[in-house]
């Protein structure tokens, strides 16, 4: 069904409804979070629901800008360091060690693939008490380095497994020329061969950001104080504390959402592009 | 040093490219992983966690476990969430990806859109399912009884058989987009050919979709499935956020449950031994992923 033919006339139309149909049916929760977010307290509760705010209301973003122990814009930023962290940590690891996958046949090399395959399945579950002990003997536990040794574990098979594709499919001419030319292995890496791949690395730099800025379970485990946990944990802490605080509850969904939003509009090709190779190809 | 230099002189020099990856991953996965089946076989408590002497009990933790009903249940639970979400959300997958596989106007924008879903933190899906889920602030509810197909407020989130309903309706709003895309994907690699020649034999859309389009895509459905399965099994954050596990242990999951042990109740050897039930059986389920993905790896 690969290249089927141009639709035209009223087929292109009625099908193009029923597409906005489906696109409004599954996104319809994405759009409750944001009005309501905009909507006073007494508003959510109306019946019956307002679909659009009687006044856009801004008071649930602007009460967090006081400090309180749920300041969402510190959960903000302390996300955005835990992901940005997580994400420079699996990319330098992550770069080379696909490279050297897909390049080289050196012993234990299927072992190793075979080794980042199964860490890919695995649960937190299983990582979480060892960790947990790992990262108060080494000091790292309550403190964001914690969260970010640990969600780089994500990232990094994840990166390997798709740029290892990325490499593969670079010719030996090119890597070849860059000898000639007076590289070593190392500096033809760098100058010749990453640059091929930027659009893997941009995957992968996506990817690992994303599962860490997503991450719940390390963050709310690993680290114990409100002032230092991640956004996702300051949601959950919230929900425990004031359960039906919709609005502010709201307000601290779409701040969560912004990053993703954006990087879903701006790198929607690379996103595609790496839960497909990802996934299929393993 | 000349063995040295030999052993780097040509293939095993990749072996210093994919080491630091490699160390990284032995001591942060491979260590705890190990680490973890050692602990499901000692007595630890908040007491001796950090340092200490661990007593080793043997199987003690797993047999309390096999005895334990809210594992029993948990089991039984992860199954029933896993098996319902895969159906619903790779038959709807299916069809949206047939759908927009058709070159109409918006299809590959809109396609793009439906995408979101499964890249917002988890967390905050569980709590848009919960607001939606909600009895008397929920969406749902007024719904449904503007509908009159129910008479009073259901208590979704607090009743045990309609929290499992909800937990799995939220997982499969996650799940569409990843089965749609997989098999849309799936979709293109089909040469179009086939099915012009099926056409001049005279067949029909329903006899090409079972004649070529299922048979030609049997390793991406294979993939969809199993891959599915593993990503569901070890549901976490959703279940977690939405109900803990309750009401009284109807929507415990073995992550959620374990996670509860461990870190809620400090029984962090039964903890352990529960994770590492559920980490066998996502192994033995990854061995088949394995075995299809590593043929064309060697």
């Amino acid at each position: 069904m690969g290249d089927e033919k141009i639709i035209h006339g009223k087929k292109n139309i009625i099908l193009n409804i029923a597409a906005i149909g489906v696109l409004v049916a599954l996104l319809f929760p994405l759009y409750w979070i944001v009005v309501t977010s905009l909507k006073t307290e007494q508003e959510i509760f109306r019946i019956p629901p307002t679909l659009f705010p009687e006044m856009i209301n801004l008071k649930s973003y602007a009460a967090q800008l006081d400090s309180g122990d749920f300041n969402m814009f510190r959960s903000f930023a302390n996300s955005m360091i835990i992901a940005m962290g997580s994400m420079i940590l699996a990319v330098v690891l992550a770069v080379p060690a696909s490279y050297g996958i897909a390049k080289y046949k050196f012993k234990g090399r299927r072992i190793m693939l075979l080794g980042f395959m199964v860490t890919q399945m695995l649960p937190v579950s299983v990582l979480l008490t060892p960790m947990f002990i790992m990262f108060r003997n080494i000091h790292a536990y309550n403190t964001p380095f914690a969260a970010i040794l640990a969600d780089a574990t994500i990232g990094i098979p994840f990166s390997v497994l798709i740029l290892k594709n990325y490499f593969a499919s670079i010719p030996k001419e090119l890597e070849e020329a860059a000898y000639i030319d007076g590289c070593n292995r190392f500096t033809a890496f760098i100058k010749v061969l990453i640059p091929i791949a930027k659009p893997g690395v941009i995957v992968c730099a996506i990817f690992s950001f994303l599962y860490a800025w997503g991450d719940l379970a390390y963050g709310m485990t690993f680290i114990i104080d409100q002032q230092k946990r991640p956004i996702t944990a300051g949601i959950f802490n919230f929900m425990g504390q004031y359960g039906t605080k919709w609005s502010y509850l709201t307000a601290f969904a779409v701040v969560t959402i912004i990053p993703v939003a954006l990087i879903f509009i701006f790198m929607q090709k690379y996103i595609i592009s790496g839960m497909t190779s990802g996934a299929v190809k393993g | 040093m000349v063995r040295i230099k030999k052993f780097f002189r040509y293939d095993n020099i990749g072996l210093v490219f994919v080491l630091p990856a490699f160390i990284y991953m032995l001591v942060f996965v491979g260590y705890p992983i190990l680490n973890n089946i050692v602990l499901s076989f000692q007595d630890v408590t908040v007491k001796n966690l950090a340092g200490g002497v661990k007593e080793f009990v043997g199987l003690k933790n797993y047999i309390e476990i096999f005895h334990d009903d809210v594992f029993i249940h948990a089991i039984y639970n992860t199954l029933i969430f896993t098996v319902s979400c895969l159906v619903v959300q790779f038959i709807i997958g299916f069809a949206l990806a047939v759908f927009f596989n058709q070159n109409f106007g918006f299809s590959k924008v809109i396609r793009g859109l439906l995408m979101m879903p499964w890249m917002i933190p988890i967390t905050v899906t569980a709590l848009i399912f919960k607001f939606i889920f909600g009895t008397d602030v929920g969406i749902l509810n007024f719904a449904l009884q503007s509908l009159g197909l129910i008479q009073e407020n259901v208590e979704w989130l607090t009743t045990p058989g309609t929290a499992m309903l909800a937990v799995v309706f939220a997982n499969i709003w996650i799940g569409i987009p990843f089965n749609m895309i997989l098999i849309a994907t799936g979709l293109t690699t089909i040469p179009q050919e086939l099915y012009e020649s099926a056409s001049i034999d005279g067949a029909g859309k329903i006899q090409k979709f079972i004649r070529i389009t299922v048979p030609l895509l049997r390793p991406t459905i294979e993939s969809v499935l199993i891959l599915g399965f593993i990503y569901t099994f070890k549901v976490f954050d959703l279940v977690y956020v939405m109900t803990s596990g309750g009401p009284v242990n109807s929507t415990h999951m073995l992550s959620t449950y374990s996670y509860k042990l461990s870190f809620e109740m400090f029984k962090y050897s039964k903890g352990s031994a529960v994770a590492n039930v559920l980490f066998l059986i996502l192994l033995v389920v990854s061995m088949f992923y394995l075995k299809t993905t590593t043929k064309e790896e060697a």
